[in-house]
């Protein structure tokens, strides 16, 4: 005969689902405010659909920059010992814990003409203050944190002796990682990277300060809200809904079994 | 050829401290010791694996201290043998001269060649997931065996196997390292498997050599309480010896009494105070009357216990301090031992080694 569930976990598991529901229950709700007539007119809208190219081209530019400088020190911080490794970790987990805003304002104070970094962008040719690559600094301040701890994970997940394996069988460091290293953490850097796309694909705080226009999808959303109402935002905030949910289901074919 | 000399090196928060020791070229060397004692941080050290914060490493009588792990062609096998999981077994053997200097032709017949010496061929279009214990450590041999490396190194090898596969595996192993002439070092905390396969032994603890020999020279003269009792010395007993008046004197051995408690033995000793008695179990001679003979030694003692191994019967006595005598299973039956029966025991001064 089956044992009946213990009193304690009936209540984790009724405390529990109230959490789930209340994640659950905004997103089903958003998902049947929309009519297929209204999702198809927000995709004919040429705003809308600007707005989505230039947020997922954004994202990904945000997110191949992360992940060229990311990755090596993803891995730095994953084998080695070094001095200032704790400072470094530190720094690299504080966009997290800034409200985006903040990070927004902070971004344009160094970014903006009147820095010194800012004004040597842009003696280059490369001006962030309402300009795309303002929208690529925003995400990628954001979604950095995401990329460089998930790859760090990965990359730790690989037990270091099969690098020292690959070493006494003639490799180069740099050939043990790229035969080694990176095929094994390869999934797991790629779901870091999936991750800190979508992370980017949904900041709002940071790029609305920096670069309210042109507009990213969460801006457009954000735009339709305040000028037009709340039924006019809906169509544009489900169709940006299921792709975030769509780029979640990729991460979780992604992820290592053992890390679902 | 392998050479250590003064050797410290440091991994994580674990040193290593004047490591000196010399495996002759084609030699079998092994270090033994408990675990934390520092042997895979020292085969790190001669793999180039960790760095050296003091002494020099010649391999092929080449000072290799500087050189990277990649140039010192040197094989390496982990206890956990480490395979590359996104590789099948073929393409792991073949992994250390699939960019060498053999073309593809020549690496397939070195892969076939090794895989039919280890019995892999079967295994080799599989992945490596679903290989037992002793199939993975008989890849990860072939691996390391590939390139024709002249060292291996090879930590722990059998310890994860079952007794059958690491009899089988040891002596296939011998048989390889007599057949590639590859100079062996193998690190193990079982001094069997010292006594069986090394030329060369050294016990390592804390960090340090604290004795070297061959196998035989260590079993029989251990130089410290720790390393009888690691290498498994069934009678290692704490006491004090004091020289016997009047007793004989050979240059700085003289005759001399050990007590440990009831129990007194003459010994040779080459100085007084606190030391330990090792006797090994063979040289405790039981009979049921008194012997005469020259053993300096005769104790009534009483069975404790019978444990009979095969050919050989380990009999516990109690003499006033626990002793283990080994006797063959025959004599034991012969002279109806059993528990509780009184026994004398005869032992010669010179079996008892003081250290």
């Amino acid at each position: 005969m089956r044992r009946l569930p213990s009193r304690t976990n009936v209540t984790f598991a009724l405390l529990g689902a109230v959490l789930v529901l209340f994640i659950v229950g905004p997103i089903g709700r958003l998902l049947l405010m929309a009519t297929p007539a209204t999702l198809r007119a927000s995709l004919t809208d040429p705003e809308f659909t600007a707005s989505v190219t230039l947020t997922l081209a954004t994202a990904t530019a945000a997110t191949l920059i992360g992940a060229t400088f990311g990755i090596p020190l993803a891995y730095l911080l994953a084998r080695r010992r070094f001095w200032g490794k704790r400072i470094v970790l530190g720094v690299i987990d504080l966009p997290v814990v800034i409200p985006h805003p903040v990070a927004g304002l902070a971004l344009l104070l160094f970014l903006g003409r009147r820095s010194p970094v800012g004004s040597a962008f842009a003696e280059l040719g490369l001006e962030f203050v309402s300009r795309t690559p303002g929208i690529v600094a925003a995400m990628l301040f954001v979604s950095a944190p995401i990329l460089v701890s998930g790859a760090r994970e990965a990359f730790y997940a690989i037990d270091p002796r099969l690098e020292r394996v690959a070493r006494t069988l003639g490799d180069s460091p740099w050939r043990a990682f790229r035969r080694v290293t990176l095929p094994l953490a390869g999934r797991g850097v790629v779901a870091a990277a999936t991750l800190a796309w979508a992370r980017s694909v949904s900041e709002f705080g940071a790029i609305v300060i920096l670069t309210y226009n042109p507009k990213v999808a969460s801006t457009y959303i954000f735009d339709r809200f305040t000028s037009h109402g709340l039924y006019a935002a809906i169509p544009a905030a489900v169709l940006l809904l299921l792709l975030a949910l769509g780029v979640f289901a990729l991460i979780r074919i992604l992820q290592p079994a053992e890390a679902r | 050829m392998i050479r250590l000399e003064d050797v410290a090196a440091r991994a994580g928060d674990f040193r290593l401290a004047g490591i000196s020791l010399e495996i002759p070229a084609g030699g079998y060397g092994l270090v033994i010791g408990p675990t934390g004692a520092g042997k895979t941080t020292l085969l790190e050290a001669i793999a180039g694996h960790a760095s050296l914060e003091a002494g020099r490493v010649f391999l092929r009588d080449r000072d290799v201290t500087q050189v990277k792990p990649e140039d010192r062609a040197v094989g390496f096998v982990y206890q956990r043998y480490h395979l590359f999981p996104h590789l099948s077994v073929e393409d792991n053997i073949r992994y250390g001269i699939a960019s060498g200097p053999l073309d593809r032709i020549q690496q397939r017949h070195r892969v076939a060649e090794l895989a039919e010496a280890l019995g892999l061929t079967p295994l080799l279009r599989r992945g490596v997931g679903d290989l037992s214990g002793g199939e993975s450590q008989r890849v990860a041999l072939a691996r390391a065996l590939a390139p024709r490396p002249t060292i291996l190194l090879l930590d722990e090898p059998f310890a994860s196997l079952d007794p059958t596969t690491r009899h089988l595996l040891r002596r296939e192993l011998l048989e390889l390292h007599r057949r590639e002439r590859v100079t062996t070092l193998q690190v193990t905390h079982d001094f069997q498997e010292a006594l069986r396969l090394g030329d060369v032994v050294a016990v390592m603890a804390e960090g340090k050599i604290v004795q070297r020999g061959t196998p035989e020279e260590v079993f029989r003269y251990p130089n410290s309480a720790f390393v009888a009792r690691f290498i498994g010395a069934a009678n290692v007993i704490a006491g004090t010896v004091s020289r016997t008046v009047g007793g004989d004197v050979d240059g700085p051995r003289f005759a001399a009494r050990f007590d440990s408690g009831p129990l007194t033995l003459e010994v040779i000793a080459e100085r007084e105070g606190p030391l330990n008695a090792v006797i090994q179990p063979e040289d405790l001679v039981l009979s049921r009357a008194p012997q005469s003979g020259s053993a300096r030694n005769r104790i009534l003692a009483t069975v404790t216990g019978l444990e009979t191994v095969g050919p050989v019967t380990n009999v516990f006595l109690d003499a006033g301090h626990p002793l283990v005598a080994a006797i063959t299973t025959v004599s034991a039956k012969a002279m109806g031992l059993a528990r509780g029966e009184a026994v004398h025991v005869t032992l010669k001064a010179t079996a008892v080694h003081l250290v």
